[in-house]
This record gives C-alpha cells, structure tokens and sequence, in this order.
C-alpha cells in the first residue's frame, strides 16, 4: 500500500450561500486545484442528496464537466452525513492502490432554498422506516440518546450548553464559519427547545457550502497517516447502547492501527458535533478520553484553542456549519489549515490531528488521521 | 393483552420488531413470532418542531419488549416518564402507543396523525371500545420496573449477541 499526501485544501465559506450547488463546488475545487499544481488524474465527487436538492443526477459527470474535468475518471461516493469522509477514503484508496497518482476530491452540498419542514424531511430519509414512521427526525434520536446519556450522568444540561458555548467561540474566530458569532450559557439553556432535551443552540444549523481535497502519492509533508470506518445498524433500536456510537468506537480502532499510533499523539481535533452532546460521547468513543472522562475535560477548559485538546477549532458543525457532504471533508481542510499555520485567527499548535465525522444517526462513521511529517 | 409481531433468528435467537425478512446480525430469513405488548423505556423525547405529517408536540418512545425486542410508539406526554418505567403498548391500525390512556388523550392523539377526519375518528371510537374490554389484562406479579439507571446495564448486557462481545 502506497503512502497517501495532501496537496491542497480549500473550501467556501458555510453558511446561507445564494451560489448554486455547482458554483459552490467549482469555488472550492478550483483553489485546489491552483494550489496543488498537479493536474489529477482521478475525481471523487460527493453531494448527499443532489437529486432532490438541486434536481442533479449522474453527479460524477455533471461535476466533472463543469469543473472541465470531462476527461478525467469520476465517481460519486455517498454515505449520508459523513458523505466527504466516505470521499476521501475512496480517493486514498485510489492512491494507495496505485490505480491513480493525484486525485481531487470535491464535496458540496446546497440546501437553504429549501423550505426547513422540507429539508427536514429529506434528511430524514437517512432514518430506519420504521422509526422514521414515528415522526422520528434526526433531532429526535438525537435527543434519546442525549436523554438516555443525561439519565445515565454522563453529563448534564450545562455541561451540552458548554460544548454549543466553546464551539460558537471558536467559530466566532472563523471566517469560513456559518455562525461566526459568540453565545453564553444564558442564551443556549434558554434557546428554543427542539426535541427534549434538546435545544436550538444544541443543534448544528442547515449550511450550504463546499470543501475540496487535492491527494497525492507524491510526499508533501502532510500525510493521511490513517482512515477507518466504522458501521452499525440503520435502526438505532437495534442497538446494545444508545450513549456510545460503535462505528464511531470501530472507526477509530481501524484509523489508529493504519497510523501506527494511538489517540495520545492527537494535538486537535475536528469532532461530528451535529447535536452538541455527541462532541462528548464521540471524544470518547474514539479513545482521545476514557471513559467519563471528557465532560470534566471539557469543564476544565481543556477543549478550547488555548486547552490541552483543541476539540473543532473551526467551531464545529454546530457552528462552522453543517453542508452535509462537504462536513466532511471541510474538518480535513481545518486540520491542515491547522498542521500549516494557516488557520488565521484561532491557529493551535499541533502537528497530529483527528476528524470524526458520523453518517446517518452513527450508521456510516469515519475517522481520518492527518500528520504533519518533518 | 395485546401481541406484537415480531421476528426471530433462528441461528442467534435475536427478536426485532417489527418482524423483518432477514436477520440484520446474520444473513439467514427470520421466522414470525408473537409479543407480548409491554416493556420498559428505553428513552423519550417530545419534539417541538414535528416533521410534515405530525403535529407537535409529538412524544416518541422507544421501548424494550420482552425478548429485547425494541419498538418506537407514540404517547400522550412524557412528563411523567422515566427511563427504566414500565408501559403497556396498545396497538391501533399499526400504530404503537406507549401507557395506560383515557379515552379523551386517544381521541386527541389520533388527530395528531395525517389521515381522514372520518377515519381518525373511527380509529378513536375502536381504540375507545377495545380499551374498555381490554383494561389491565397485564400478566400479574410482573416484577418491578428497574431504577431509573440501575436496570440499563443489564438491559444492554442482554441484547447484546454473543458474537459481539468484545
């Protein structure tokens, strides 16, 4: 297996965007592109739900032509929220195998047109029938587990409070962050509730926006040292546990033992924080803390820019934003941002990071491990 | 007492509900099995902003059945549920709901379902008809419901398949 390197990392701004799907995506691939100067020889593309979204279909082609990449082979890769993740790992794979030399993988995704009720809706889609027949949305499984976690102490309302206040202030510090804005505890505990206990402010908002990867066999310093996935049943029902995610738990297994190391070297980390809570639950399903450990982590200050453990610098889902497909790849963006001292404004000194990045309710999960090489 | 449909692998043993073809731990068709309609919360939530075809507030249960079997169900509130509580599931039209109700809250929650006025009304009056020849017919000296935390353990340690210890 080849040695996979990143070349270039870019991405647009989160948030509510009036460019189209394909302007999104071009905006993100194109800077790239500029900045790897090495023209790929094989395309990823990744949307979660172009055809209802936007009306697109055979999206690989579509993409690859307006990017004016018609003659370069694509494919689309899809696995609900992680979608970018999922993207990335089929470009590695590319590479490693040696079937391509430099891949550009390109994610977006465009969804504020979109009346909420609607986009709600097709999301939701991601839910096993039958529990999707209860009107249960992602919010609403998100809020068992938060339920089932609160009643087990794992945390408590403050503690999800905290994890939507320390995101909000990193993603303040972000000029690609969708919420770019700071929020006290106040203004989160006595947010809007959404599905109990869960509140607006807990929840990562509807973005639009795309991320675009540049990979490489050539070494560039900044390697993928590792990438996992991890899956489990589609109906959370099913489940041994509702307060632990066992693709997230097998992903991170997969990734560390690709790297050769373990969670002690992560320096920063980009964590899937759709519904705060899960910031804390994946923190230790991926084994960056033991468990119980990680809301007393996070109390004490050591999650935030200037902590021991930055955990989503960027300011997270819940306040970077959330462009489905383009999540994913957009954390891989932050770290190298990161690793290169790039990240102006909320820089942290690391040269080892982690992205986490769930699909569906925890159905399809990643973990991807980025290592800044001397 | 009601029953519920449901299916169970006949090389792990494993029952989900509702009944599926094939076993999503293994491979091999599942065959139809019967139970009975009771079990201990699992977790809750009451959304506030329902998705199109529900009214909010919706309440949204998941429930463990006798055999680890799990299902989702509507309720009238979850204010006065606790993890770990004990409830009867009554199934209407293929729709499970989740506690003792009155004949006023079952009226009000079929209207929180898309569907017909007539037919709505329709399902009221049977739920209403067969609630009163069906009160309590629970199997008696049940044991108690677990502590609110104490039983979850347990119940995680049961469901879980052997073959997935690690």
């Amino acid at each position: 297996m080849r040695d996979v390197w990143i070349a270039a990392a870019a991405m647009t701004r989160f948030g509510r965007r009036s460019e189209t799907l394909e302007d999104l995506m071009a905006d993100a691939a194109l800077e790239a592109l500029r900045e790897a100067d090495r023209p790929p020889d094989g395309l990823v593309v990744t949307a979660m739900d172009p055809e209802e979204f936007v009306g697109a279909g055979n999206f690989a082609s579509h993409i690859g032509t307006y990017l004016g990449l018609s003659h370069v082979p694509g494919l689309r890769v899809e696995t609900a929220t992680s979608s970018g993740a999922a993207a990335l790992y089929a470009g590695f794979a590319l590479i490693a195998s040696g079937f391509h030399n430099h891949v550009l993988v390109v994610g977006g995704e465009k969804m504020t047109h979109a009346s909420t009720p609607r986009v709600s809706e097709i999301i939701s889609r991601v839910i096993d029938p039958h529990e999707r027949s209860y009107g249960a949305t992602m919010p609403a499984l998100a809020g068992m587990v938060a339920r089932a976690a609160l009643a087990k102490g794992l945390f408590t309302e403050m503690d999800m409070a905290r994890v939507a206040v320390k995101n909000h202030a990193h993603g303040a510090r972000n000029p690609y962050a969708h919420f770019q804005q700071p929020v006290t505890l106040e203004e989160v505990m006595s947010s809007r509730m959404i599905a109990d206990p869960l509140r607006l402010m807990h929840c990562c908002p509807i973005s639009d926006g795309a991320a675009a990867i540049l990979l490489t066999s050539d070494p560039t310093g900044l390697k993928l040292a590792g990438m996992g996935q991890g899956s489990d049943y589609l109906a959370i029902r099913y489940r041994s546990s509702l307060t632990g995610f066992r693709a997230t738990q097998d992903a991170a297994k997969a990734a560390f033992k690709m790297a050769g190391f373990g969670p002690e070297r992560v320096q920063v980390a980009e964590i899937h924080d759709a519904f705060a809570p899960f910031e804390i639950l994946a923190l230790e399903d991926t084994g960056l803390f033991p468990p119980s450990k990680a809301t007393r982590a996070m109390q004490n200050g050591e999650l935030t820019l200037e902590g021991r453990l930055p955990v989503n610098p960027s300011g997270g889902l819940n306040a970077r934003g959330h462009a489905l497909a383009a999540t994913g790849l957009a954390q891989v963006v932050e770290l190298v941002w990161q690793l290169t001292g790039r990240a102006v404004g909320r820089q942290v000194k690391a040269t080892v990071g982690l992205a986490h990045s769930i699909g569906g309710m925890a159905t399809n999960n990643w973990v991807t491990l980025v290592e800044q090489v001397a | 007492m009601e029953t519920i449909a449901a299916s169970r692998c006949p090389n792990c043993g494993w029952v989900v509900a509702p009944p599926v073809r094939i076993c999503p731990r293994h491979p091999v068709e599942m065959v139809p099995v019967e139970i009975s309609g009771y079990g201990s919360v699992l977790s809750y939530t009451t959304l506030t902003v329902a998705p199109e075809g529900f009214k909010p507030p919706l309440h949204i249960a998941v429930v463990e059945l006798p055999g680890g079997a799990r299902i989702f169900c509507h309720g009238k509130e979850t204010r006065a549920l606790r993890i770990g509580r004990r409830v009867a599931i009554e199934q209407v039209d293929g729709i499970f709901y989740f506690a003792s109700l009155g004949i006023a809250d079952r009226v009000s929650l079929f209207w929180k379902r898309r569907g017909a006025a007539p037919e709505r009304t329709r399902e009221a009056v049977k739920s209403s008809i067969k609630r009163f020849f069906d009160v309590y017919k629970r199997p008696s000296g049940e044991t108690t419901p677990p502590a609110e935390n104490g039983g979850r353990a347990n119940e995680e340690e049961k469901n879980q398949d052997p073959a997935e210890k690690r």
